[in-house]
């Protein structure tokens, strides 16, 4: 049972031999003629009648590409995307930009050289081509030169052939026959094939599982976390109290810390409101009074929140009467210190902001006790 | 791609105009492939083995260093302000530039068709590639947090900043590492019928099939050598646009700062001539060793180390010349700021650096002239060993002498390197020659197609019209 031939060879001494036998097989029989040869021997392109390599200008197309998206991807980044003025030079300094338009010019002519040659035009990797198999291919890539006619379709006269490449001094010829077709993968073939993406998979999976979670907590790219200093409520072995924290020295005030003066609410009384009372000063005051005081005191300060089910204390209605009848200096230190249930809210609002609240919330009792005059004479009914 | 043959009957020409035989004595097609190929199929000798466990303790303690210093920090090196740029940028701008000859050999010298550089491309553009990888190294560990080094490259990021492609410093990553990939590229396509011939070699097993992988099928057909021959030569004229573009921009990293000494028109082609001297002493210390140890004295002959002194020599005068012309432009500036800095070369703080250099660079290679020291492994190898040194004393002056001392005297320091410092260095040479080791015995050290398409005979007598 013969396979189909894909083609009849002469093996060849020499490079000039080999030339000579050329226009001797060439138009002579039926078939492709095709040279292989241990190193390039020239002047075959013409000899066997080949177009020129279009690899020239397949490189010239990538290396302006190369350089074009070189500097356009430069002046897209430093002039548009991300305008950053360096050393005083314009935005579009493409002088600049010359260095890198070559290297990504070179670069991409380079890899188009390279890999388009041997895999766009000479169609590599073929590690099922019928002259791998051949007895002749290591006598090639080792000293002899092969003169083979190929098989374009239609069946090779081989006896012709041989005859023909044995009067013209080949010194040994083959027939090259076509590999067996390649039949439906085996189990076995599936099997190994489907281990073989499983482990791909797990591994990979667990390398960016590593790479992304293990790696960055693992010293010392953790250094510049995990630095030897002082943390609040922790131990110091530097201080021989054994304290991270220390004890400011006496009378020293924090900056922008005001002192606490007023021990009853009669002190706190004294205290007048120093913000005037503006439409920005009350907008801050409702911000601050919205984020820390509605959630007990009501969104209207009525003292009827969401909250209040759940918590124990009633919280104060701060439009009340009794509340209407205190001081600023009254309301704001009960901010600042605390009252009844209420815990102070000294650190989290400053002296200023405390004021503000003050009088958003004489604003809020305005408002929900309000008097017929107040309404402008124009609008009331 | 091979210069063809010169078919011109010899005893017409007198004898000084006669084609140097590229080889000792006659060389056949099998022959060569034995003599090329086996070693990779050899279990190889004590004498490699003995070498391989001495370079690679040396790289061991290199790498161990460099551990220790991104465990602890660059503190552990003898940098300082204003020496910011120690050690770690000497070495790095030595290797880049002991990895120029490579690219030069197999690419400049492939354009001017020069015959002999065939058999020691390929052991030159393996050295190119290991010495960028030494070079590479310096600059990753330099920043301190290589873990963090991707942040070289343009990518997007969540912070919406890009790299300020106006640097020197970026313009750097992108020259070397085009440099480094495109050298890659070059060795392997030069390697690929190689890799056939040792696929045909090898009769099974799992070298068969690393063989078979990387020489991806290659069958060497007429259709498929046409369109190789043309791909190479092209990658070659870029190549050589390529190894000039980059020792330039190496160069920038310090012409265009403003530095006294460093801010000079002349770098460019002072770097580059002076990376093609030390990178060609490089490669007459390798080639001696792997001509004597591997018995390719008939393939590698006294011709092409000759050619190869020839070449050394030649630079050497450009970087006398260069020399001079720092000395010349410092006279002409009238700038104190730069004469200061000339001054300190010769007679500074460092000034046995600068006569180090001057006397390994300039007055040592001067011997060359003579042709019986061209010739002779002794002076030669010496020879080779004075520019490695000078060419590292030289980047030592350009860096360490032009800083440690500028503008401004309040910051003057002065930069001793720590024993960190010198080991990592000792170790990349560890690396470098592990590698070259490593290659000898895997790969064929020699291009045998190459070689095979310059050998008497090999080429058809005017075929198909012109030869080029």
């Amino acid at each position: 049972m013969n396979r189909p031939v894909f083609s009849v060879l002469g093996l060849f001494d020499s490079a000039q031999q080999l030339m000579d036998a050329i226009p001797a097989v060439k138009g002579k029989v039926s078939g492709r003629l095709e040279t292989y040869t241990p190193y390039p021997v020239h002047g075959m392109e013409q000899a066997l009648g080949l177009r020129k390599s279009p690899i020239a200008g397949m490189i010239l197309v990538m290396g302006l590409i190369g350089a074009l998206s070189g500097i356009g991807f430069e002046l897209w980044t430093e002039a548009v995307d991300y305008p950053m003025m360096t050393a005083g030079k314009p935005y579009w300094s493409w002088e600049a930009f010359v260095p890198i338009m070559f290297e990504t010019m070179v670069l991409f002519a380079c890899f188009t050289a390279g890999l388009g040659m041997l895999f766009l035009l000479n169609r590599l990797p073929t590690f099922r081509h019928p002259m791998l198999r051949s007895k002749s291919m290591p006598l090639i890539t080792k000293d002899k030169l092969a003169l083979a006619v190929e098989s374009d379709g239609q069946s090779l006269d081989v006896g012709a052939i041989s005859a023909l490449l044995e009067s013209l001094g080949a010194r040994s010829i083959e027939v090259v026959e076509q590999p067996p077709a390649a039949g439906p993968a085996s189990p076995r073939f599936l099997f190994r094939f489907a281990v073989g993406v499983a482990v791909t998979c797990t591994a990979a999976g667990y390398l960016t599982y590593w790479g992304v979670k293990l790696l960055p907590k693992t010293v010392p790219i953790v250094h510049m976390l995990d630095q030897s200093r002082l943390n609040p409520q922790r131990e110091a072995p530097f201080f021989r109290d054994g304290f991270g924290m220390r004890v400011p020295v006496a009378g020293a005030v924090a900056r922008g810390f005001m002192p606490y003066q007023m021990h009853s609410e009669s002190e706190a009384d004294l205290l007048a409101n120093p913000l005037p009372r503006t439409e920005d000063v009350l907008r801050k005051g409702r911000r601050d009074f919205n984020t820390y005081c509605s959630v007990c005191h009501g969104i209207l300060g009525n003292g009827m929140p969401t909250l209040t089910a759940a918590y124990g204390a009633k919280p104060a209605n701060l439009v009340s009467e009794t509340i209407r009848g205190y001081s600023d200096g009254r309301l704001y230190r009960a901010i600042m210190a605390g009252k009844n249930a209420m815990t102070p809210y000294a650190a989290e609002l400053s002296e200023e902001e405390r004021w503000a609240v003050v009088h958003y919330v004489r604003v809020l009792q305005r408002a929900l006790n309000a008097r017929d005059d107040d309404i402008p004479k124009e609008t009331r009914k | 791609m091979n210069p063809g043959s010169v078919s011109m009957p010899e005893n017409v020409l007198p004898e000084s105009l006669r084609p140097v035989p590229m080889t000792a004595g006659p060389v056949s097609l099998e022959g060569l492939d034995d003599q090329v190929l086996s070693p990779v199929e050899r279990k190889p000798p004590r004498a490699w083995f003995i070498a391989f466990a001495l370079t690679t303790a040396v790289m061991l303690l290199g790498l161990g260093l460099i551990g220790y210093t991104i465990a602890t920090g660059i503190g552990v090196w003898g940098n300082n302000i204003p020496v910011a740029w120690g050690f770690d940028i000497i070495n790095f701008v030595f290797w880049v530039g002991i990895g120029h000859a490579g690219t030069l050999i197999s690419a400049i010298l492939l354009l001017f068709r020069a015959r002999w550089r065939n058999a020691i491309s390929r052991s030159a553009e393996a050295m190119t590639i290991f010495a960028v990888i030494c070079a590479l190294i310096f600059p990753l560990i330099h920043i301190g947090r290589p873990w963090l080094g991707f942040w070289l490259f343009p990518y997007p990021n969540q912070r919406a900043i890009w790299p300020n492609f106006r640097s020197p410093l970026m313009w750097d990553v992108f020259a070397v590492s085009t440099y480094f990939s495109v050298s890659l590229l070059f060795w392997y396509l030069g390697l690929v019928p190689d890799f056939a011939s040792l696929r045909d070699r090898t009769r099974s097993g799992i070298r068969k099939f690393f063989y078979s992988v990387l020489s991806v099928g290659w069958r060497g057909s007429a259709s498929h050598w046409r369109h190789y021959e043309k791909a190479y030569v092209v990658i070659a004229g870029l190549a050589t646009g390529l190894v000039l573009s980059v020792h330039s921009v190496v160069s920038f990293d310090f012409a265009v700062s403003l530095v006294p000494g460093w801010h000079m028109t002349i770098f460019p082609p002072y770097f580059v001539a002076g990376a093609i001297f030390a990178g060609f002493a490089m490669v007459v210390i390798v080639l001696v060793v792997v001509r004597a140890t591997m018995r390719l004295e008939n393939l590698i002959t006294m011709y092409h180390l000759e050619v190869m002194n020839k070449i050394i020599l030649t630079c050497s005068c450009l970087m006398g010349y260069s020399y001079l012309l720092e000395a010349w432009t410092a006279w002409y500036s009238m700038n104190e700021y730069i004469h200061h800095t000339f001054w300190q070369y010769v007679a500074g703080t460092y000034w046995w650096a600068g006569w180090t250099t001057i006397t390994c660079n300039i007055l040592i290679p001067q011997v060359l002239w003579v042709r019986r020291f061209r010739r002779s492994y002794f002076a030669m190898i010496f020879v080779a060993l004075a520019v490695t040194v000078g060419m590292w004393f030289e980047r030592f002056v350009i860096i360490v002498s032009s800083l440690h001392q500028d503008y401004l005297p309040s910051a003057w320091n002065v930069y001793k390197p720590t024993l960190v410092d010198c080991g990592i260095l000792l170790g990349t040479f560890g690396l470098f020659f592990t590698m070259v080791l490593l290659f000898a015995r895997v790969l064929p050290v020699i291009a045998s197609t190459e070689m095979k398409s310059v050998l008497p005979g090999m080429q058809p007598r005017h075929a198909g019209g012109s030869h080029e």
